[in-house]
């Protein structure tokens, strides 16, 4: 691999790489520091780029677990900030206010209400448009476990959806 | 309307069974803004999704980044959008590459044509010294300039012994 840049190899991984932080911590900045790390680390390595096959997959494994050790280390296990019943939301640690989660759409609610797993598959598959397949390596997971975990995703967002109309 | 295609392939999403193309199509179908009452409470969704998709990082961090590895940031003090054009710092050297590249072309043209001059002078000394005649100054010159004859002179010279041989013949 002759003439490398970080611009051009490295750097336009970047959204791709933030949406999914985002998705896994729900914060920006937290989702932004877990990109420049990524970013960082990928360029480090790259002396190892050609035993790799899919830079951008690698590129996304090290941020979904940069992001998991962000939330870990916050104590916010599931990244959940409010937990999500029947469409009904009830209050977590009495921060959020009425006001302020009505500010959100009811989908990014739903979302955000999933457990991480859910959330992440969701994200690369109806977001990032990625196949099963790709999805399974990323997460070292079977197709199968991956469809069972978009399956759950998809229920409860579709009976959210129901019970709010 | 018939909605039945539309419905029978959100159907297969909630179950996870539809392609990628196909899902292509149900994104198509709810971002317009004629959806049947049916189909309205997963509008929400599809369209969402659109938005997540165009999440994207703050407008510094490319130059935050690049400055990290110590690459240049773009000298426009801007985002290279989608990073298609690379941006060059000139150094003099670079800046005034074009004009030595002109500079040695016309050196070298001067020295191909005085070489070209100097070789056409030095030929036409060298035949007036070996007595052949040669061009100088646009005129034929033979040996040492000191015969120099005109063409009538020579035609002269030439025909009179082969007239008086053409004589003898005939007597």
């Amino acid at each position: 691999m002759e003439n490398i840049s970080f611009r051009t190899a490295v750097l336009p991984l970047g959204d791709r790489l933030f949406r999914l932080a985002l998705r896994i911590t729900m914060n920006r900045a937290e989702a932004e520091d877990v990109v420049q790390d990524t970013l960082l680390k990928v360029w480090e390595q790259r002396s190892q780029w050609e035993q790799i096959n899919n830079l951008e997959a690698f590129a996304l494994t090290i941020c979904r677990n940069r992001a998991l050790d962000v939330i870990k280390r916050a104590g916010r296990n599931t990244a959940s900030l409010d937990k999500v019943d029947n469409g009904q939301w009830s209050m977590v640690n009495g921060q959020s206010t009425l006001e302020a989660r009505e500010q959100i759409s009811l989908v990014r609610r739903l979302m955000d209400g999933l457990p991480e797993v859910q959330r992440t598959i969701m994200q690369l598959r109806d977001i990032e448009g990625m196949t099963y397949q790709e999805i399974a390596q990323l997460l070292d997971i079977s197709e199968t476990q991956v469809k069972v975990y978009l399956h759950r995703a998809r229920t409860k967002i579709r009976k959210g959806l129901e019970i709010r109309d | 309307m018939d909605y039945k295609y539309i419905e029978q392939l959100l159907e297969r999403y909630w179950e996870c069974q539809t392609t990628r193309e196909e899902e292509a199509i149900l994104r198509t179908f709810f971002r317009q803004e004629d959806v049947p009452a049916s189909l309205l409470p997963y509008r929400q969704l599809f369209i969402e999704e659109d938005i997540m998709a165009g999440e994207h990082l703050s407008k510094d961090f490319q130059d935050k980044m690049l400055s990290m590895v110590g690459e240049e940031a773009s000298l426009l003090g801007g985002r290279l959008e989608g990073g298609c054009c690379k941006a060059r710092r000139l150094t003099v050297v670079r800046r005034l590459r074009p004009f030595y590249r002109a500079a040695g072309l016309v050196a070298i043209l001067l020295t191909i044509g005085n070489a070209a001059h100097q070789s056409f002078t030095e030929d036409a000394q060298q035949a007036i010294d070996n007595g052949q005649p040669s061009m100088v100054n646009g005129q034929w010159s033979m040996v040492n300039d000191s015969v120099t004859t005109q063409p009538e002179q020579q035609s002269a010279e030439l025909t009179t012994p082969t007239i008086d041989t053409l004589n003898a013949l005939t007597r």
